[in-house]
């Protein structure tokens, strides 16, 4: 009796799972879903993006299929150079959606990029998942129903150190920004976020011409100011020209801090941890965060040699959330894989407490505001960072009260 | 603005000027002699500072010894370009010359930046300035790091040094010579290619010296010189295309310019050197020190 | 006696010659979206226009101009801006032509009083004038983010939203300016520009005025790189700051050389091939500075006749 009512039970799984698994296969377009990397894998953003990038979604399709032994499709992963230009972006997004039936982009670095790659992403109703490309835009004035912002932000990177720092002590700032859309956002949350917490703006932000090598006038000017931190803005290689004159100038010796708006791994990499030891920013991950994030890291390393940078963890992320979307929606529709996503929440080795706010498609995650460690206290080789303060997913990023998004 | 901030800003100038002012040396000793502009002088400069580094790393060789071998070895391969390849395209119009040395930039900018990624995963590299110029120094009105007064004075020097063996010395008159009249020179016996190539190397090691010098304080990345050499040809263009004196002073000066001119209205500082430009051209269409161009 | 048939043949044969190149590349931009993904066939009519444009400047003014991304930028821009305000796609365009004609009296003006490459050093300063002045400019240009998902309305019943319809449009409007250049080398005033290019000083002594021969080439010029600017912003539908980037400038000189200076079909040769090496490299992992850079250096040293300059010397020496 007791073994009729098991078998029964167990063969009316198997016919269960069949179905879903036969319903999955008729509803993928073509039996395979396409992951789209379109990343830069020439340029600027290459060395913390690209390669790197496409292997990582490689990755997660590999470790979806593992995991999901009933999905009856395939993954596929093609990687694309957008060669930092935004014409190529929007031209090859059409062209690999329509051509090699991509079904989803993701990584997305520079914002003109990710910006025209979401404009077709819309077109052509398929998700666009930007990873590397930071611009608030996405989720505010340029939002739309097919493009969600995965790991970070102007308003989360400001928001987190403005007030990290400002809370710990770091009351007064003096910040400088460069003179284009993305520094002189970055600087309006910064200065909202240090007021917000009680600190003070000893003068106003100065915007620097963009892009600039040499920064003595500002960092003079903050010897003579004395704040306890000199908040700095610029990005790539402007922000590793800033730090380097820091150091020149004396101003840590000095006991001014250094706040960081924008702070990639390669960065550091760049003038070494030293130069930034102290240094405050905020990022959504780091490798040697805990346990779960080493694991994941080892296993990146071993496959392509290097240490990841939050933007590749980012993309295999943000790969996987899409692929378990396309398994819960059961098709690769576009539409259907939207809403799958909206209001979606879950909790990986990169995103933590995150859910998909379904008004603006900011995903929301746990973000950390780190400093940099000196050297000597680095245990190897890329240990760069200290986390000082865990910002909650809930408290990271743009209220959507002040959302500009419109979709 | 107040008389401290202005001085602060003069010096600040003054070192932004030392490397324009090295630059364009360097292409005006090479227009005068090749007639050709060197389109590659900003990657040269970026050579200099990934040279210094690479001696640092392979023989552990620091600035001192850096900032005399680095600009050698910088005029060495750009010599090696000019038997090599630029001396294909003479007789042809310069402008040929000037298309070869862009295609060169982009070619040299992402070759250091493939060897680099190579040897250590990041295309930047690390550099400290020595640590005799270490630290600052107070002046008075303002506390200003040792190194770029040793930037402003060695600048100076070298850009008066070259001055003075152009203008007061044998070798000096051989260049002009050959410059001005390179059939008439041939006559007197002299061999004028020769010349050419070591002129060359000269101006492209000027480059490669700006590079080292500006290692310590400016970020060490292969598209470093893509930039600054536009800023240079308009500064080139100011003083006077061949103009050694002419590229000497206005190069301080654009520096000077630039640096004030940031601190009264921000914005203008990319732009101002460029509206310099036009004004200059629209009283001097030859630029401030060069000469009409009939008489070239 | 015997003199005269024979130069009446060759220019019989010289006119055949430009009429097969003529039909040939008709016919290859006729079919061209059917080739290759519609989109990149635009893009080669925008660049391959760009690259005549600057062909009239520098192949037959002798003019090498070092800043022409700042009329096709400064139209690109304009051209977004006019329709994500509500104009049409003609007005749009024409204002982005307009735009870059406008720009091209104060900068031609103080710039082809000089010469040689002095002229090319000042056409690059100005493109990167104006290349700051868009980053900063964020209300009109977007700055770094750029523009992107204006409207293109319809016109004439067309539906723009369709790239093959887009590319179709755009052909028209190519061959209107590929008319207006051809027109213009064949011309009297041509064939004075081309005498002025050869030797100014005889020029001058006949009794043309070289510098407003180079200033009205300069004005025609830098309109039709604008015209060019304008189909690459309605191809794309996105315009960013690389318009009005230095490498932008050095591209369409390698488009031009690549295809055969001063002979206004082979640089929309050149655009097509450099286009089609850049859309091969998006997927080949392969450094494109280095990859460009070395067919930049290649083609000076040994290919400075172009592919067209190539096939017509050959041509004529069988």
């Amino acid at each position: 009796m007791q073994k009729k009512t098991l078998t029964a039970l167990l063969s009316t799984a198997a016919l269960a799972a069949v179905t879903v698994a036969l319903a999955q296969s008729a509803k993928l377009s073509d039996n395979v879903v396409r992951v789209g990397v379109l990343t830069d894998l020439s340029g600027v953003y290459s060395e913390l993006s690209g390669q790197g990038s496409v292997k990582a979604a490689q990755m997660a399709a590999a470790d979806f299929m593992a995991q999901n032994p009933s999905f009856k499709g395939k993954v596929q992963v093609i990687g694309v150079d957008h060669q930092n230009k935004a014409d190529v972006a929007s031209n090859k997004a059409a062209e690999m959606i329509d051509r090699q039936n991509v079904d989803m982009l993701v990584d997305l670095p520079t914002s003109s990029a990710a910006l025209a790659a979401s404009e077709i992403a819309k077109q052509k109703k398929i998700p666009a998942l930007v990873v590397t490309g930071g611009t608030t835009a996405l989720t505010n004035e340029k939002c739309n129903k097919y493009t969600f912002h995965y790991a970070y932000d102007n308003y989360m990177l400001a928001n987190g150190t403005g007030t990290a720092v400002t809370k710990r002590g770091g009351n007064s700032w003096y910040i400088i920004y460069p003179n284009y859309a993305f520094g002189q956002d970055l600087n309006k949350q910064m200065v909202a976020a240090i007021t917000e917490n009680g600190g003070k703006i000893v003068a106003p932000s100065d915007a620097t011409p963009f892009p600039n090598t040499d920064f003595s006038s500002y960092l003079l000017k903050a010897q003579g100011l004395k704040p306890k931190v000199f908040g700095t803005m610029q990005a790539g290689a402007d922000l590793v020209n800033v730090v380097k004159q820091y150091n020149e100038f004396g101003l840590r010796q000095q006991g001014i801090g250094l706040g960081i708006g924008l702070l990639f791994e390669t960065d550091v990499a760049a003038l070494g941890q030293d130069a930034y030891a102290g240094a405050l920013a905020t990022v959504p991950w780091y490798w040697n965060m805990d346990q779960r994030a080493r694991d994941w890291a080892a296993k990146f390393e071993k496959a392509f040699g290097k240490k990841p940078t939050w933007a590749q963890a980012g993309t295999y992320s943000a790969t996987m959330t899409y692929l378990q979307a396309v398994a819960r929606a059961k098709t690769d529709n576009g539409d259907a894989v939207v809403k799958a996503l909206e209001g979606h929440r879950f909790s990986d080795f990169f995103a933590r407490n995150a859910s998909i706010r379904p008004q603006d498609h900011r995903v929301l995650l746990d973000v950390y505001t780190v400093q940099v460690k000196p050297k000597a206290q680095a245990k190897e080789n890329g240990d760069y960072f200290n986390r000082v303060a865990t910002i909650p997913a809930a408290r990271a990023f743009q209220p959507l009260s002040e959302s500009k998004c419109k979709m | 603005m107040n008389t401290q901030l202005l001085l602060i800003q003069v010096f600040n100038g003054l070192v932004n000027g030392a490397f324009y002012a090295l630059l364009s040396l360097g292409l005006a000793v090479i227009f005068g002699m090749l007639r050709i502009v060197n389109f590659m002088h900003g990657a040269l400069y970026m050579l200099g500072a990934f040279t210094a580094f690479a001696l640092g790393q392979a023989f552990g060789l620091g600035f001192w010894p850096s900032l005399i071998l680095a600009p050698i070895i910088v005029a060495l391969l750009g010599m090696v370009l000019e038997r090599t390849l630029l001396s294909r395209l003479y007789g042809l119009d310069p402008s040929y010359n000037l298309l070869l040395t862009f295609g060169l930039t982009l070619l040299t900018q992402d070759l250091v930046k493939q060897v680099m990624l190579s040897q250590y995963a990041v295309s930047s590299a690390p550099y400290t300035p020595p640590a005799a110029l270490a630290g600052v120094v107070n002046l008075g009105f303002v506390v200003f790091p040792k190194y770029r007064l040793f930037v402003i004075a060695l600048s100076l020097v070298l850009c008066l040094l070259t001055w003075f063996v152009i203008e007061k010395t044998r070798v000096g008159a051989i260049i002009r010579a050959s410059t001005e009249n390179p059939g008439v020179t041939r006559a007197f016996g002299i061999d004028v290619g020769k010349w050419v190539t070591g002129v060359f190397g000269v101006g492209v090691g000027l480059a490669g010296l700006a590079g080292v010098l500006a290692a310590p304080i400016y970020s060490v990345e292969p598209y470093m010189g893509s930039e600054l050499i536009i800023t240079t040809f308009a500064v080139v263009v100011i003083g006077g295309l061949g103009s050694i004196l002419g590229s000497v002073v206005t190069g301080f000066a654009v520096g000077v310019l630039a640096a004030v001119g940031a601190a009264i209205y921000p914005p203008i500082a990319n732009t101002l050197v460029f509206i310099l430009m036009a004004l200059v051209l629209l009283v001097r269409p030859s630029g401030l020190f060069g000469l009409p161009e009939g008489t070239r | 006696m015997t003199v005269l048939p024979r130069t009446a043949a060759r220019t019989e044969r010289q006119r055949m010659t430009r009429a097969a190149w003529l039909i040939g590349l008709g016919l290859v931009l006729l079919i061209l979206p059917r080739l290759i993904y519609p989109v990149l066939a635009l893009d080669i009519l925008a660049w391959g226009l760009f690259a005549v444009a600057f062909d009239l400047l520098f192949g037959f003014s002798g003019l090498l101009s070092f800043g022409h991304a700042a009329f096709w930028g400064t139209s690109a821009y304009v051209t977004a801006f006019l329709l994500s305000h509500g104009q049409g796609v003609p007005v749009a365009m024409l204002g982005g032509t307009g735009a870059a004609l406008l720009l091209a009296v104060p900068i031609g003006f103080l710039s082809v009083r000089s010469i040689g490459i002095y002229f090319s050093m000042i056409t690059l300063a100005f493109a990167q004038m104006i290349s700051f002045v868009a980053l900063q400019w964020t209300d009109v240009t977007g700055g770094e983010n750029g523009l992107q998902g204006f409207a293109r309305p319809g016109f004439l019943g067309l539906d723009f939203s369709d790239s093959t319809t887009r590319y179709y449009f755009c052909l028209a409007v190519f061959a209107v300016g590929f008319y207006v250049a051809y027109r213009t080398v064949r011309s009297p005033f041509g064939q004075a520009l081309q005498a002025v290019r050869d030797n100014e000083q005889r020029a001058q002594s006949i009794g043309y005025n070289p510098t407003r021969f180079k200033f009205t080439a300069f004005l025609i010029s830098a309109t039709l790189a604008g015209l060019a600017g304008s189909m690459f912003t309605f191809g794309h539908g996105v315009v960013s700051l690389d318009v009005l980037n230095w490498r932008t400038s050095g591209e369409v000189v390698m488009m031009t050389l690549l295809g055969g200076t001063g002979t206004l079909f082979g640089p929309v040769i050149g655009a097509g091939l450099v286009l089609l090496l850049r859309d091969v490299l998006t997927t080949a992992n392969l450094p494109v500075g280095i990859v460009t850079g070395l067919v930049f250096v290649l083609v000076v040293l040994f290919f400075r006749r172009g592919v067209v300059g190539t096939v017509q010397h050959w041509l004529r020496r069988r």
